[in-house]
């Protein structure tokens, strides 16, 4: 954590490669994050690095209360939000976005025996709550950091963490009823 | 952890995410044209020394505006103390006033003068004198 604060302050001074050290084990873990909510992998590379450009511009607004990953998740949420553009909110539009050929969650998915969760999740789940669980589940963040980076209420955030397990689970107990598929 | 969480972990691990060495190199090259900005602090307004000097004569101005108008009031504190009332009101016409007060009582003092010779006569006529 230190070390990390020794980065943040080196970068903050203009020191590029310093900045690339502190990203370097957050990026692979942004993409894949980004991936869940871009229609390809192209604007997903996009949208990281557009993420990585801001927090390197703006790197002396960080607040070092806050978690660096907190803060990086914030800003990639908010450029993959600008990305998609309002028009393209709608139910159609949306499941426009994940059709199977194109989906780039899909494509960079190992093949396994039964459908990934993730895939379950972002069908069953709004964008904002399956961010929530991303962060909660994949990330192992806490309440509070994911609150803060939705820009929503720790209430709102504990509320919705808990109906996307309920409907996760609902969706895999009726699945696994009636094929066994979920381990 | 849980089942589910278990399962959701393992399943995000499952999604092979990373970036190419041309991403890097696109991000790297990106972030050497950035430069950061600073952010922003309210920084104190700079004032011309014009601003001091006139700030220093309103002062001194406003220390002998307050000094004076005190002094001032000092000299005229025996003006402003409340004038005797000998000096305010008319003098009283005590000797009119007096002779209206005592006008009754002379009288008075007369009738019993009068009461007491005229006792004092049929005394001295029933004795005989």
């Amino acid at each position: 954590m230190s070390s990390e604060l020794q980065l943040i302050n080196a970068a903050k001074a203009g020191s590029v490669d310093a900045f690339t050290d502190l990203v370097c084990s957050y990026r692979d873990r942004l993409l894949r994050f980004l991936l869940t909510r871009c229609s390809s992998l192209a604007d997903a590379e996009d949208v990281l690095q557009d993420t990585l450009i801001n927090a390197y511009r703006y790197l002396d607004s960080y607040d070092p209360r806050w978690r660096f990953s907190t803060w990086l998740y914030r800003i990639a949420i908010r450029n993959a939000g600008k990305l998609r553009g309002p028009d393209l909110v709608d139910v159609d539009s949306v499941n426009d976005l994940h059709d199977e050929e194109n989906d780039p969650l899909l494509q960079c998915m190992a093949d396994s025996e039964r459908e990934n969760l993730w895939v379950v999740a972002r069908r069953l789940l709004n964008d904002d709550v399956f961010a929530a669980m991303w962060l909660r589940y994949a990330e192992d963040m806490s309440v509070n950091d994911i609150s803060k980076a939705l820009d929503r209420s720790v209430s709102w955030t504990k509320v919705n963490l808990m109906r996307g397990r309920r409907a996760l689970d609902e969706e895999l107990n009726g699945a696994a009823a009636g094929s066994e598929a979920y381990g | 952890m849980d089942k589910l969480a278990t399962q959701l972990r393992e399943d995000a691990e499952r999604i092979n995410a990373t970036v190419s060495d041309e991403l890097d190199h696109r991000i790297v090259a990106s972030l050497r044209a950035v430069t950061p900005v600073a952010e922003r602090k309210p920084a104190p307004a700079a004032r011309p020394p014009l601003f001091w000097w006139a700030s220093t004569i309103t002062g001194v101005a406003a220390a002998l505006a307050v000094i004076a108008v005190v002094n001032r009031q000092v000299d005229e504190q025996p003006v402003a103390t409340p004038a005797p009332m000998a000096a305010v009101q008319p003098p009283i016409e005590l000797n009119m006033e007096t002779a209206m007060l005592t006008a009754p009582l002379q009288e008075e003092l007369e009738a019993l003068q009068s009461d007491l010779k005229k006792a004092e006569e049929k005394v001295r006529r029933d004795i005989g004198l």
